[in-house]
């Protein structure tokens, strides 16, 4: 094949390559240049037993050159196209992501119990069991065996709803401990949350609160194995950072008492607004278990001590959450219990 | 409590600022709370608990700050020089109530000018927020403050024969107290008499017609000690609260009496002059006393407290605050325990006051000289005690499932009071009611009188609350206590209100109806293998029609309810439920049931029958044939309409048929449903209006 003639066919092949508008264009034009009956490109290499024998190898050569040039452009259109089909395709399956998703509608367990499962799982981490009871108690279980004797001031405290049939509101849920050690012998550790009622009713104070009380007795328990409870427990409800300080106190089921603090979390100890630029937040009142209450459950105190502690899970769940207010727990506004994540 | 530092220093210079001193007294137990620049000198505002009467005084705080600070303790000065005559020649005591007044030291000063206070009373009473009346009364009061001992002065030539006798009231006797209340006594109160009449509250208040006045010359100082549960009987049936009276209930030092009535004695002679008798009328209960005693092992106090004790320093703490110390071998002591810290370390406060006692509990020891030690330096541990315990309850198991079971449901937790009141205790059927409610003898409002028997009333007001806040739709749940009746356990029942739709179109709003509600309950008891009926009933509280008991396994008494609310007000129908959870127990464990590896065939049945047939029916009647290979069968289309019979209802039910080891034909699905078709249809097919 001649220069000329080659040059010829590349110039009609470009010329129709360039009228390729579609597919069926395309697969027009690959079977009228390379197909594998009637192609120009075969039907060339068919001639060359026709071509004198000095020209037969520049015209072999042509020819390949030619179907070379062929197939690249073959392979370029077809890349056109599929982008283009891709595109296409795409408009007609296009959404806008970022539409909203359609949410399931979550349901939300309520701050006070996500604080209450908080803390007893601590405790059963810690070896502990819970203890439940009664809301409706008899004096004995809520105070006598508390040793608070009757007609005594620290009664006075308490604050306590009673009932017409001389029973009463537990005023806290010490009277579980006093359950459990009445039905078991040491080693004790249990925890025991629940609703408590007091005779108080403002902004402050709810009729209706909740409280964890933690109780551990067995042979050689000290003051400083509750320091150390305390403070583990504190470090996993609060942060690992967070300061604990004894003081003190007065309880009369417990001897000695204290008064436990803990480094303000709004400031971390700096001192604010919220502990009166203290640094500290009383938060938990704790104790050795006084050897009276001991006796009253039949528990030889020259044998076991232990300790007790007791906390307001309202409180906790009022600091965590920033609820200002401890009667907006019990609206139960779902605009509110909704930010609370399970 | 207001203390004066510069007061508390008459008595222990502890060479230290008012600040440092207010720290160690905190970090002691007595909490300062407040420190107030007052004129020069500092006020601490004191929380005094009420096992510490002894600190309510200026010299019982002195006392503790010199066992913190190791500086010497002086007690006031008591210096009197006495007439001739003695006062046992003027005055007599008798003690009635013996028990009520164990102890009773009289003196009498005569000629007294009763007047002005000098400066320095004036201006110690001051310090501490309490007004000047006389020197005589000032005197008496400083003195409480002093040595907390209730002082009272009587105007001699009013008692109806210088006599003093301690007895309870009679009946309907009256007296008018200092504070001008004529008041109507009882047989429960003490009172001190004359020989004649009622002339003061024992403890409590003065008489008015006895009180030391200005024309007052000869004057009768009582220093008493009463029974703490006799005066706060007669404080609280009387409602009158003093200083006095707050501390006998907490109780006061019962040896200071004798001291006490020096101390005020030499105080009058000093400031408003007269003649002091000779010696006291002092008369006790001979049978009473206020010892105590106990042993002191420092090895096992520092066991205890979790702290290495040194046996000096315990020494020299609990010798500071007055106890007696007797080594009786190395680290251990015999300890006497001082009078006015008796009635907070008797070992059995059970027993009246005075009455032998017990060898002190060690540990009321360990707590003096761990709290004198402080709790800062005490190791942090934790208990050996060999072993976890149980872990979770199975009550406290339940309760986090059906919690966690509804809130994954949409159902958003709420907590409400466990009272309501009288009018929402009949509202709803509740659960186990029997008898009358538990009521509430105080309650804190009307609104809070009944222990609730139902939770509905409460869980109802919190979606109010929503719905009035604008909310379209609400969710609520709750799980708490009922409280049946008299003599019953409590009973743990979870409820749930619900009702509105959820979101916009875009959504797929769909509004809430019963079947929501119902699906809820039953998914829950699914969750704890239980298997719930519902049988249609009349309830209180519900749109009729559609309220329905709930029964579970084979028992036909009612374990809850539900329906649609009858409320009329509501923005959006409102449905509720309610449903013990003690039934939702921790069932045995079950293998699972392993799914055919072979496809199943669904296929689809569509009956015409009457719509007073219920689904109950239907689905007991498929139970009953105990098909074949049929692993599900359910609702999926109730039709009422254009081509179905009036009367009557399309109902059709998908079936899924699957077997374990092999695909089923064609054919064999097709026998058993048409054996179910028939079965169905010659039972409930529509046979045209009857
Ligand atoms: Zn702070």
């Amino acid at each position: 094949m001649s220069a000329d003639e080659l040059t010829r066919h590349q110039e009609a092949f470009a010329a129709e390559a360039a009228e390729v508008r579609d597919r069926a264009d395309w697969e027009a034009l690959r079977v009228r240049w390379i197909g594998r009956k009637q192609g120009i490109v075969r039907s060339l290499l068919a001639q060359l037993k026709d071509v004198p024998k000095e020209e037969k190898r520049d015209f072999g050569q042509g020819v390949n050159r030619l179907k070379g040039t062929v197939e690249a452009r073959l392979a370029e259109l077809d890349e056109e196209l599929s982008r283009t089909e891709r595109s296409l395709a795409q408009e007609a399956a296009a959404v806008d992501v970022t539409l909203p998703g359609r949410h399931p509608h979550l349901g939300t367990l309520h701050p006070v119990n996500l604080v209450t499962q908080h803390i007893v799982d601590i405790f059963i981490g810690l070896g502990y069991s819970v203890a439940e009871g009664p809301e409706v108690e008899d004096d004995f279980h809520n105070f006598e065996a508390l040793n608070f004797p009757q007609d005594h001031p620290a009664r006075d405290t308490q604050d306590t709803l009673f009932l017409e049939d001389g029973r009463l509101l537990r005023t806290h849920t010490s009277p579980v401990q006093i359950r459990t050690m009445l039905k078991r012998q040491p080693p004790i550790r249990v925890i025991c949350p629940g609703r408590v009622y007091r005779h108080d009713n403002d902004l402050r104070h709810s009729p209706m609160f909740h409280q964890v009380e933690g109780l551990a007795v067995g042979e050689g328990i000290s003051l400083g194995d509750l320091k150390g409870t305390l403070e583990a427990f504190i470090h996993r409800l609060f942060s690992p950072d967070t300061g604990v300080r004894l003081r003190p106190s007065y309880f009369p089921f417990t001897e000695p008492s204290a008064e436990v603090d803990i480094t303000c979390p709004f400031c971390r100890g700096d001192g604010c607004q919220t502990c009166s630029g203290t640094g500290w937040m009383e938060i938990l009142g704790a104790g050795m278990v006084d050897p009276r209450v001991l006796e009253n459950c039949n528990i030889d105190p020259s044998i076991y001590s232990g300790f007790a502690f007791g906390l307001g899970i309202d409180r906790v769940a009022m600091i965590r959450y920033g609820i200002p207010n401890i009667r907006m727990l019990f609206d139960n506004d779902e605009r509110l219990l909704h930010q609370v994540r399970i | 409590m207001e203390f004066s530092f510069d007061w508390i220093c008459q008595y222990v210079d502890p060479e230290e600022e008012a600040s440092a001193v207010a720290e160690r007294l905190t970090a002691a137990g007595l909490a300062v709370e407040g420190q107030e620049v007052r004129q020069g000198d500092v006020i601490f505002d004191v929380d005094v608990t009420t096992n510490r009467p002894d600190c309510m005084n200026h010299l019982g705080l002195a006392r503790e700050v010199s066992a913190l600070t190791g500086k010497t303790l002086t007690s006031p000065d008591t210096d009197i020089l006495e007439v001739e005559q003695r006062t046992a020649d003027v005055a007599e005591v008798e003690l009635q109530d013996a028990t009520g007044c164990p102890r009773y030291v009289a003196r009498v000063i005569r000629g007294v000018e009763v007047g002005p206070s000098p400066e320095w009373l004036v201006k110690r009473l001051a310090s501490i927020g309490q007004r000047s009346i006389n020197n005589i009364v000032d005197i008496s009061n400083f003195v409480l403050w002093e040595l907390g001992q209730p002082i009272h002065a009587f105007d001699l030539q009013k008692l109806s024969r210088a006599k003093i006798l301690v007895r309870r009231a009679r009946e309907g006797e009256r007296l008018v107290t200092l504070d001008g209340e004529d008041r109507e006594l009882d047989p429960e109160i003490l009172v001190i008499a004359d020989a004649e009449k009622a002339v003061a509250l024992a403890g409590i208040m003065g008489g008015l017609d006895s009180e030391v006045t200005e024309s007052s010359a000869d004057i009768l100082i009582e220093s008493a000690h009463f029974d703490p549960t006799r005066i706060r009987l007669g404080a609280g049936l009387l409602g009158i609260h003093t200083d006095a009276n707050h501390r006998f209930e907490r109780g006061a030092d019962p040896e200071v009496c004798r001291l006490a009535a020096d101390r005020v004695t030499s105080l009058v002679a000093e400031i408003a002059g007269g003649q002091v008798l000779a010696g006291a009328v002092d008369v006790r209960n001979s049978s009473l006393d206020w010892q105590l005693a106990g042993q002191l092992d420092l090895r096992r106090a520092s066991t205890f407290g979790g702290v290495e004790l040194d046996g000096e320093q315990a020494v020299g703490w609990l010798e500071g605050i007055g106890f007696e110390m007797e080594a009786e071998s190395a680290g251990v002591w015999q300890v006497g325990v001082p009078s006015w810290r008796y009635y907070d370390m008797r070992p059995d406060p059970t027993r009246p006051a005075g009455e032998p006692q017990p060898a002190v509990f060690e540990a009321d020891l360990f707590e003096e000289v761990l709290r004198l030690h402080g709790f800062d330096s005490i190791s942090s541990t934790l208990p050996d005690v060999g072993g976890p315990d149980a872990g979770s309850s199975a009550g406290h198991w339940r309760r986090e499932g059906v919690r966690r079971h509804l809130a994954i449901c949409g159902y958003t937790e709420a907590v409400t009071f466990s009272f309501y009141d009288a009018e929402a205790e009949s509202r709803f059927p509740g659960i186990g009611r029997q008898g009358t409610p538990l009521l509430l003898a105080n309650p804190i409002s009307e609104l809070y009188t009944v222990m609730q028997r139902s939770l509905l009333p409460g869980l109802l007001e919190a979606a109010e609350f929503n719905l009035r806040r604008g909310a379209g739709s609400v969710r609520l749940f709750e799980i708490g206590h009922l409280f049946p009746g008299q003599d019953c356990e409590e009973l743990e029942a979870v409820a749930l209100v619900a009702g509105g739709g959820m979101g916009t179109a875009w959504d797929r709003h769909r509004d809430y109806d019963l079947f929501d509600l119902k699906g809820a309950v039953e998914s829950l008891a699914a969750r704890f293998g239980l298997e719930l009926r519902f049988r249609p009933a009349d309830l209180a509280g519900f749109v009729a029609g559609t309220g329905a008991e709930i029964l579970a396994g084979d028992s036909d008494s009612a374990v809850g309810y539900l329906g649609q609310l009858a409320h009329e007000d509501a923005a959006v129908p409102l449905f509720a439920a309610e449903l013990r959870t003690d039934l939702c127990q921790p069932g045995a464990v079950q293998a699972v049931e392993l799914p055919s590896r072979f496809p199943a065939v669904e296929v689809d049945l569509t009956l015409t029958h009457a719509e007073s047939t219920a689904w109950a029916d239907l689905a007991d009647e498929i139970e009953a044939a105990a098909v074949q290979d049929l692993v599900e069968f359910g609702l999926e289309v109730r039709y009422v309409g254009e081509g179905v019979p009036a009367g009557a209802v399309n109902t059709t039910l998908y079936f899924l048929y699957n077997a374990a080891d092999r695909s089923l034909t064609q054919e064999e699905v097709n026998e058993r449903h048409e054996a179910v078709r028939h079965r169905l249809a010659d039972r409930f097919g529509w046979k045209g209006s009857t």
